[in-house]
């Protein structure tokens, strides 16, 4: 067993071991609610909401939806953080962008910016700075031209958002497909985001997400630009999948 | 040939090409790259088989992953382990432990009480695999799901190895595995080692066993 960890011997913006990481904190980040499990030193953790965080700070933060599930860690100290035991990684974005799946993504410096994505769930971070990302199991870099199955999806950095790839073709190709498909005999992988282009596509070691609230919140708002009868439809269609 | 490559303990990178298709547990890839497409499959010759293997329980829904690339597969961030076979070995695993395995390889669904009568359906019963499993024969590769990843432990003639039925996930090799109950008056009244019922592997081959109690 290793001696227990002081102010001194932890280490500097790094990881403690795979599922734990030590921010040494010097002004402010953004962090996650919820994933802080210790500190040394003196620090705040507020709202984002709250008065007393400059409106400088704030204005970094550009998702209205994602702003309850968010706090600013103010101070000076080491700070600590986990995620249910997921892998954490850290990474180091120079002048860049990297797209991160919103559950993922676990603190960030406030030099920067957070946008939210158009694809749904998803937030992008621009700029220059370290941000923290957990994930099931070890991240897989890899680069396009590569298909990744949605749930598996981590992120990606500097190659175009990417588009979906509809793998039905089975289904069309004779009568059993299309009587498996019309049934409801699917392989699971029929839809998939397809990346081109240069840059890198982060990939989980599982299949299994984290539950995102924003992503449901997200969705709702979308309906409102529904007309009557197609919330109608939306209804019945809601009705059977829950009498399933 | 290219084999199977395990990218990390909880990812393996499988090649597919024509003619070396691939099988896998439905929704388990996580991703590819060139041109791969995944159908779904019921692994079974005919109705018969189909029904064999709904009674027997050993219907984990599959896929066939098909065309030219490198596909990544990892399910529930369960540790894997890569088995490959060579001609006239076989594999005895649990179908739902399975996560992918070359479409050249032969699956059947394995009687338990074939092997050793009662006593095969004895270890079944107690090992939570119930009367049937499933066997891997042929040349290839397959890819066991285990918490903590599996461990290979050599068995000979003469090296008997004892092994906790929770934590048996399979074997290879000509081996008989054999229950063996140490019930006393202990276990009786509820103050036994909690280790009274065991495995007994013995032959020539290797048996599998997972770091964990836990059965999924």
């Amino acid at each position: 067993m290793d001696a227990p960890l002081s102010p001194v011997t932890l280490p500097v913006d790094d990881n403690i071991n795979p599922y734990a990481f030590c921010v040494d904190l010097q002004g402010e980040w953004f962090l996650h609610k919820g994933k802080m499990i210790a500190y040394y030193g003196q620090m705040r953790f507020e709202a984002l909401t709250v008065a007393s965080v400059s409106a400088l700070v704030a204005a970094h933060f550009s998702s209205p939806l994602y702003a309850d599930d968010w706090v600013v860690a103010t101070g000076v100290g080491k700070l600590v953080l986990g995620d249910r035991g997921f892998d954490i990684n850290s990474y180091d974005l120079d002048d860049g962008n990297l797209t991160v799946r919103a559950a993922n993504l676990l603190a960030f410096e406030t030099r920067l910016e957070l946008l939210q994505s158009i694809v749904p769930g998803f937030l992008t971070l621009l700029g220059t700075g370290k941000f923290l990302a957990s994930s099931n199991g070890p991240v897989i870099f890899a680069e396009p031209p590569i298909r990744v199955d949605p749930e598996a999806l981590v992120g990606w950095a500097d190659c175009p958002s990417p588009s979906y790839h509809y793998d039905g073709h089975w289904m069309t190709q004779n009568l059993v497909g299309l009587l498996r498909g019309a049934i409801g005999i699917v392989s699971g992988e029929e839809r998939q985001f397809d990346f081109t282009g240069a840059g890198t596509v982060l990939i989980q070691s599982s299949e299994k997400t984290m539950a995102d609230p924003a992503a449901l919140r997200m969705m709702e708002q979308q309906i409102t630009a529904l007309s009557q009868a197609e919330k109608v439809h939306l209804h019945r269609f809601l009705g059977a999948q829950l009498t399933q | 040939m290219p084999g199977y490559v395990q990218v990390n303990s909880k990812v393996v990178q499988v090649p597919v090409a024509p003619g070396r298709e691939v099988l896998a547990r439905r929704g388990a890839m996580l991703a590819y790259t060139g041109q791969v497409t995944f159908r779904p499959v019921t692994a079974a010759q005919g109705i018969s088989g189909m029904l064999g293997r709904a009674v027997a329980g050993e219907t984990v829904k599959q896929m066939v992953a098909e065309g030219s690339g490198q596909v990544f597969y990892g399910h529930l961030g369960l540790h894997l382990t890569v088995i490959d076979l060579t001609p006239g070995e076989s594999l005895q695993v649990e179908a739902d432990r399975l996560l992918c395995h070359d479409a050249s390889l032969t699956s059947s669904v394995l009687f338990l009480g074939q092997q050793g009568g009662i006593r095969g359906a004895v270890r079944g019963a107690v090992s939570g695999q119930g009367l049937f499993t499933t066997q891997l024969a042929g040349d290839g590769s397959a890819v066991v799901l285990a918490h903590g990843g599996a461990i290979g432990l050599q068995v000979t003639p003469g090296r008997v190895v004892a092994v906790d039925p929770q934590a048996y996930v399979g074997h290879r090799g000509q081996l008989s595995v054999d229950v063996t109950a140490k019930v006393g008056w202990r276990e009786a009244v509820g103050r036994g080692s909690g280790e009274a019922i065991q495995l007994r592997v013995q032959g020539q081959g290797v048996v599998y066993v997972q770091a964990s109690e836990q059965k999924f």
